[in-house]
């Protein structure tokens, strides 16, 4: 039990708060009040004052108010790390298919991430119409491709590096460099969660391990730690959940009930301090913890059902396997959404266990013979998982996001039967709350190289994320090294085509 | 070298006419407050006149002086990152002298716990971590000597401006060390034959240095002018690519760092020559017994391997020595160096006698392998040569002047981490006039290569009393040639490589393809300039930059320092925003007081441990840490300092107060970090957390070895940063993975039943408990509930749940 008889009232307990929490917010509110001469609202560098979020030092996961009325409460990012091939997935492109074979004007003077380029490629996987909306996707992805009516496109997305650590970086946290927020942590930072026994933010590793860019994709940077995002899957637990082997339940709470009575003797000599009694809240959420996190990992009530539409009821070979760890994970993503848990990233691939595409998207060299393994093990899951989160009503109040660092070449490289890193034009789409649904937006040049229509920076993708959650993107702040940071660094446009009348 | 700027700061009053003649769009005027001169008249004297003015102009009372107890606890915590033993507690209690806290803190201070304390925060505002960071994040080995060398300055209270100095220009003073700032941050190895990914990245580099050294030594977001002109501060984007001029031929890597050698020490090296020629000798004869020891009558030599390969043959005249690879066991050939010695011991193949490398070719676009590695000196993959072609190729040295020579040693990767590549069948010739040639060495009379073998396989061929003399030669001659390393190239180290830059351009929009006019090598424009030719000397580019930043008359510099150290001591700075003094920074909330302090620095020589006095001397160090709501509703965060404001300890004063308390904290200093990862190294490096530690683990965690990304599993949870971003301050969020961490990790537990070991052997265990985490008896209350909860659940459990309290892991 937490005894609040300490706590002081809503103000005080603002202004015990420390540097980094309550910190920020307190600056303001003391400062408008003139009870720090020091102390003065900054403007980000867009010229718009800061709408920074109000922090409870003692429960800053509590859920606060977006800046706007916000069209969903909740993300769901599914990431395919190494850079997922657009060619051969999303972008029809009747003209390379034509091509096909024949150099791609301008390719000889063209050097990308591993060298010189070879001929146009066509998808080794046929396009067909799918759904009402008769959207050409290939036979690689067939089961998703049957919900392209539920699919927001957007054809004309952009980065900024090629490789793929920097590449990872920037479509997680908007800046190729190590060490900024990411999405999820900005996310966390501004609402808070709607679950009181569960992280605000969770990241679902691929069970072959973690992407190129690591832990970067859900850190907190120079936000407080507390809006990282916690990593677990469904094999792997949270790390430093677990009661300590040898000792019993009740001689753990017998534990932590001692810890918190010498806490509170201390607490009774500090009346008021919000550091203290935060730190003794922390104790109380963390074994709620303990008992939450294995109930939503634990899938054994999941129906049979369930388990058979994500595949993950089947094992014997290297594809069903994987598709079963991948599906665990879906299948563990959409139980997080349901509890509330605020931004879930849910990966597919890994760098750890095989790069160059055997573990991953980075299909350079053999990028058939990689597909048909990455393409199954994608392809079932997710769309179950998708269908999963629309028949229970949950696409309503999530955003879902499918994206990956960069895309692909046209062109397979000189010498290889793969196609290299391509920034400059590749796709991402979006499904549920708000969105456009089916619908287009953007679109590559004939051969799906370069973003030629409504081009999409990672600035306009997070810009349009954030008003989609309610947020302004030139007023969510964080003071860092003198600049208020922004997820979306000076730039971004929300991409307001796409977006539901609401 | 220009000389250093001597007008300066005062310029900035009379600025408006010139110096911004050609960006007026920019700033009108500056008068702003941190850009005028450090005020050399004070209406006070002392850090208390100054604050207590404040406090009665706000009508707050200051709290009363805490309790001895509470204040050697402070002290210690705050300055040494270690609680007191209670030892030393009672010691200070019983000090009856009047000047005993003073005494206390001058001890606390020449400890040298508190240079491992300090350079924590340095090295946190300097992003110091011993890995690359991004995708591949392989380690940097020998990083760590700048962490030994920052912990070691403040040890010594080396003059604040002289550790600026070295810092940007230690090639210069005889301090290369310090020059480990420069390169200390993320740096991208992944290359591309892309020129846009190229040149990015070299540009993300130096931004990475100009941000470090304007956010650290000045206060200033130097960054921000990268792609236009700074929107709140008087700083132009032609300022930042100037300031890029001066870093411009800053290069990232590993290198020996420089030492002088005197006659004793020469005659030394020529000992250790002839002592490795010697033992190589005798183990070349032992290598053959063991070969004739086979039972097959083989005679053949061991097969090649990556690590060391030693060709002896009959001393030659020479002036030519070529090595032709035939076949590798795996890609293009690789040679970290080749070493070819003459009959005194010495390596004539060296660049630096005057030796010339030639070869068949060179793998393109590696700036890690070069012919010029060849024979460098410097051994390890990124210090190598690679062939052009596939699985063959050929190296030549031509001797400044013909050598008689008898012993040649060459390897793929000394480190002996790489084993591809290597020379399997090859041919050692030697020539006098470059014309005819004679086979000094081959892989003829070795036995064929069959994998990666342990080059000292031959050792179990030996009957046992060889066994044990080439054992002993063996460990005898790597001391020996660790010491002629030590003697002839210096230590190697993770600091700066430097070399003259072309021209610097300013790049419209930060972009590296929109070059548009030259810009000279130079410093803020708002504040003067360091009149510097575009085309001049490296080296005198930061030279002339260290002096203009250490210059007593910049107004930055000294306030920034000391706003530091005062953020050390009460956890916020009087100017709360510590890498930003410019406008968009916050005010002083003793302007005249950070003023004082600022001049009364330079003064005293920028003797960090003098103003440092003056803080924890100060009364409001010292007063209680108590709440005070009448007091809290005017001041909540006590900025004012009318108590002290209490803090949670960061994630490494935790970790070593665990230790500490447990009595298992390993003191030793400095050397290679002890490691919290296993590391799994192939082209990309990835660690996994170790599940067990052990003594090894146990020191202080500034010697552990800092991985970019990859945060400690237990630690990492309290805001520690990881070497990524310039950070100031240290966030102190709370969070329920802070609690798991620290209540169910096996570091916590295993920490826990070790404390309850140390306590076993007292009488009274539950008041030593409270003596040795708090400092203070326990009351009558706690000993009835620790004693029954002891009773049961049993004295770990205690522990685990004493090591989790807050009165432990805060500062009061």
């Amino acid at each position: 039990m937490i005894d609040t008889r300490h706590l002081l009232d809503r103000r005080n307990f603002l202004s015990y708060s420390v540097n980094g929490l309550g910190g920020v917010a307190l600056a303001s509110l003391l400062g408008r009040e003139g009870l720090l001469g020091a102390e003065k609202l900054r403007e980000s560098a867009a010229g718009k004052t800061p709408l920074r979020p109000l922090i409870d030092a003692a429960n800053p996961h509590a859920p606060r108010v977006p800046h706007t009325k916000p069209r969903a409460k909740q993300v769901l990012m599914i990431f395919c790390s190494g850079a997922i091939s657009q060619v051969d997935t999303w972008d029809y492109k009747p003209e390379l298919i034509k091509r096909h074979g024949q150099p791609m004007p301008g390719g000889d003077k063209l050097i990308t991430f591993q060298g010189e380029q070879g001929n146009l490629m066509k998808s080794p996987w046929e396009f067909k119409p799918r759904g009402q909306s008769g959207k050409m996707v290939t036979d690689l992805l067939p089961r998703l491709g049957e919900l392209a009516d539920e699919m927001c496109f957007l054809h004309g997305m952009t980065g900024k590096t090629n490789t793929h650590g920097p590449g990872e970086n920037f479509m997680c946290t908007g800046f190729t460099l190590d060490g900024f927020p990411s999405a999820g942590a900005w996310t966390t930072y501004a609402l808070g969660s709607e679950t009181e026994d569960l992280p605000a933010y969770v990241a679902i590793p691929d069970v072959r391990g973690t992407p190129q860019s690591s832990v970067n994709c859900w850190g907190p940077g120079f936000l407080p730690a507390a809006f990282q995002g916690t990593s677990f899957n469904a094999a792997q637990p949270v790390r430093n959940l677990a009661i300590p082997g040898g000792i019993t339940g009740t001689a753990d709470d017998a534990t932590r009930a001692f810890l918190q009575r010498q806490n509170h003797r201390h607490l009774q000599n500090n009346i008021g301090d919000s550091q203290l009694a935060a730190r003794i809240a922390s104790y109380e959420l963390a074994a709620r913890m303990q008992l939450s996190i294995p109930e939503v990992t634990g899938l054994d009530n999941e129906p049979d059902y369930i388990l058979r539409d994500y595949g993950a009821d089947q094992s014997g070979n290297k594809i069903k396997d994987l598709r079963a760890a991948y599906g665990r994970n879906c299948i563990l993503a959409r139980r997080l959404i349901e509890r509330g848990v605020r931004f879930v990233q849910l990966f597919n691939g890994a760098y750890q266990t095989g790069g160059e595409g055997v573990s991953n998207w980075d299909g350079h060299k053999k990028i058939k013979e990689q597909y048909d393994i990455h393409g199954p093990v994608l392809d079932q899951p997710t769309a179950a998982l998708l269908k999963d989160l629309k028949s229970r009503g949950l696409l309503e109040d999530t955003l879902v996001v499918f994206c990956s660092e960069f895309g692909r070449m046209p062109t397979f490289q000189k010498g290889a039967s793969g196609r290299d890193h391509n920034p400059s034009g590749f796709t991402a789409w979006l499904a549920g709350a708000g969105v456009k649904a089916p619908f287009n937006y953007g679109a590559t040049d004939e051969f799906s190289y370069k973003a030629v229509e409504g081009i999409t920076t990672v600035y306009d993708f997070y810009a349009t994320i954030l008003h989609i959650l309610g947020l302004d993107h030139e007023r969510l702040s964080f003071y860092h090294n003198g600049i208020e940071r922004r997820l979306t660094d000076v730039h971004g446009e929300v991409i307001k085509e796409i977006l539901e009348p609401a | 070298m220009q000389p250093p700027l001597q007008i300066f700061f005062s310029a900035i009053l009379a600025f408006s006419v010139n110096a911004f003649a050609e960006k007026k769009e920019i700033v009108e005027t500056s008068d702003h407050w941190s850009f005028q001169t450090v005020a050399t008249e004070h209406r006070h004297n002392g850090v208390d006149a100054f604050l207590d003015e404040a406090l009665a102009k706000k009508e707050l009372k200051p709290s009363d002086r805490a309790d001895r107890v509470t204040l050697i606890r402070r002290l210690y915590l705050v300055m040494s990152g270690l609680p007191p033993s209670p030892e030393k507690v009672e010691r200070f209690l019983n000090d009856d002298s009047p000047n005993a806290w003073e005494k206390l803190v001058d001890k606390v201070l020449a400890s040298p716990r508190y240079g491992e304390r300090m350079a924590r925060h340095w090295l946190d505002l300097t992003r110091f971590a011993e890995s690359n960071g991004f995708e591949t994040n392989r380690e940097r080995t020998n990083a760590w000597r700048f962490r030994d060398y920052v912990i070691q300055s403040f040890n010594d209270d080396k003059p604040y401006d002289q550790f600026v100095k070295e810092h940007l220009a230690g090639d210069a003073l005889g301090a290369d060390l310090g020059t480990g700032f420069l390169v200390a941050g993320p740096y991208d190895i992944v290359k591309s034959p892309d020129p846009n990914l190229t040149l990015m990245q070299r540009q993300d580099e130096l931004a990475d240095i100009i941000n470090t050294t304007g956010t650290a030594f000045l206060g200033m977001t130097i960054g921000c002018a990268r792609c236009h002109d700074h929107k709140f501060d008087p700083i132009s984007q032609r300022d930042y690519y100037s300031m890029q001029a001066i870093f411009a031929g800053v290069k990232f890597g590993e290198r020996a760092v420089k030492r002088k050698i005197n006659a004793d020490q020469e005659k030394e090296l020529t000992s250790l020559r002839d002592s490795l020629s010697n033992s190589e000798r005798e183990l070349d004869l032992l290598r053959r017994v063991a070969a004739e020891n086979k039972g097959d009558n083989s005679t053949l030599r061991p097969a090649v391997n990556a690590k060391m390969n030693t060709e002896i043959f009959e001393a030659t005249p020479a002036k030519f020595v070529r090595f032709t690879i035939k076949r590798t066991n795996q890609s293009e050939p690789c040679l970290d160096e080749l070493a070819i010695y003459d009959t005194n011991g010495k390596n004539v193949a060296l660049a630096m006698s005057g030796a010339v490398a030639t070869s068949s070719g060179n793998l393109p676009g590696y700036p890690i392998h070069q012919l010029a590695h060849l024979n460098d000196g410097k051994t390890g993959n990124n210090w190598s040569w690679i062939s052009h072609q596939a699985s063959k190729g050929w190296v030549q040295i031509e001797f400044a002047k013909p050598s008689s020579v008898n012993r040649i040693e060459w390897s793929r990767d000394r480190d002996g981490r790489f084993s591809d590549r290597v020379a399997v069948d090859y041919v050692i010739e030697l020539s006098i006039d470059g014309k005819s040639w004679k086979i000094a060495a081959s892989s003829a009379d070795r036995e064929p290569y069959a994998g990666k073998t342990d080059p000292n396989a031959f050792l179990a061929k030996l009957p046992e009393p060889e066994a044990k003399r080439a054992h002993d030669l063996l460990a005898q001659m790597k001391r020996t040639r660790s010491r002629m390393t030590d003697l002839e190239n210096g230590v190697k180290a993770w600091v700066a490589n430097f070399s003259q830059p072309g021209a610097t351009h300013r790049l419209y929009r930060g972009d590296p393809m929109a070059k548009r006019e030259e810009v000279p090598p130079d410093a803020l424009k708002v504040i003067g300039s360091l009149n510097l030719a575009t085309n001049s000397p490296e080296q005198a580019r930061r030279m002339a930059l260290a002096e203009w930043i250490t210059n007593k008359s910049n107004p930055l510099t000294s306030r920034v320092a000391v706003n530091r150290l005062w953020q050390f001591v009460f956890g916020t700075g009087i100017v709360d925003t510590p890498s930003d003094f410019g406008t968009n920074g916050t005010l002083p909330t003793h302007p005249e007081l950070l003023d004082w302090l600022a001049s009364d620095f330079v003064e005293h020589g920028w003797s960090m441990k003098h103003t440092l006095r003056l803080l924890l001397n100060s009364d409001a160090f010292q007063r209680s840490s108590q709440p005070n709501s009448a007091a809290g509703r005017i001041d909540a965060n006590s900025r004012f300092l009318w108590r002290f404001p209490p803090r949670r300890l960061e994630a490494e004063a935790i970790r070593d107060g665990m230790l500490t308390v447990a009595g298992t904290l390993d003191l030793t200093m400095g050397g290679p970090g002890f490691h919290l990862f296993e590391v799994d190294r192939e082209n990309v490096v990835h660690y996994h957390p170790k599940e067990e530690t052990g003594p090894a683990e146990w020191r202080r965690m500034i010697y552990l070895f800092k991985i970019r990304q990859e945060q400690d599993a237990v630690f990492g949870a309290f805001d520690c940063p990881d070497g990524n971003q310039v950070i100031p301050t240290r966030n102190r969020s709370t969070t329920p993975l802070q609690a798991l961490n620290l209540f169910n990790s096996r570091f916590t537990m295993q920490q826990a039943e070790k404390l309850a070991e140390r306590l076993g052997d007292h009488q009274d265990k539950v008041s030593h408990a409270y003596q040795l985490l708090y400092n203070r008896p326990a009351t009558t209350e706690e000993l009835t509930d620790a004693n029954n909860f002891i009773g049961e659940h049993g004295l770990k459990a205690f522990c685990r749940a004493m090591l989790n309290t807050n009165e432990f892991l805060f500062i009061f």
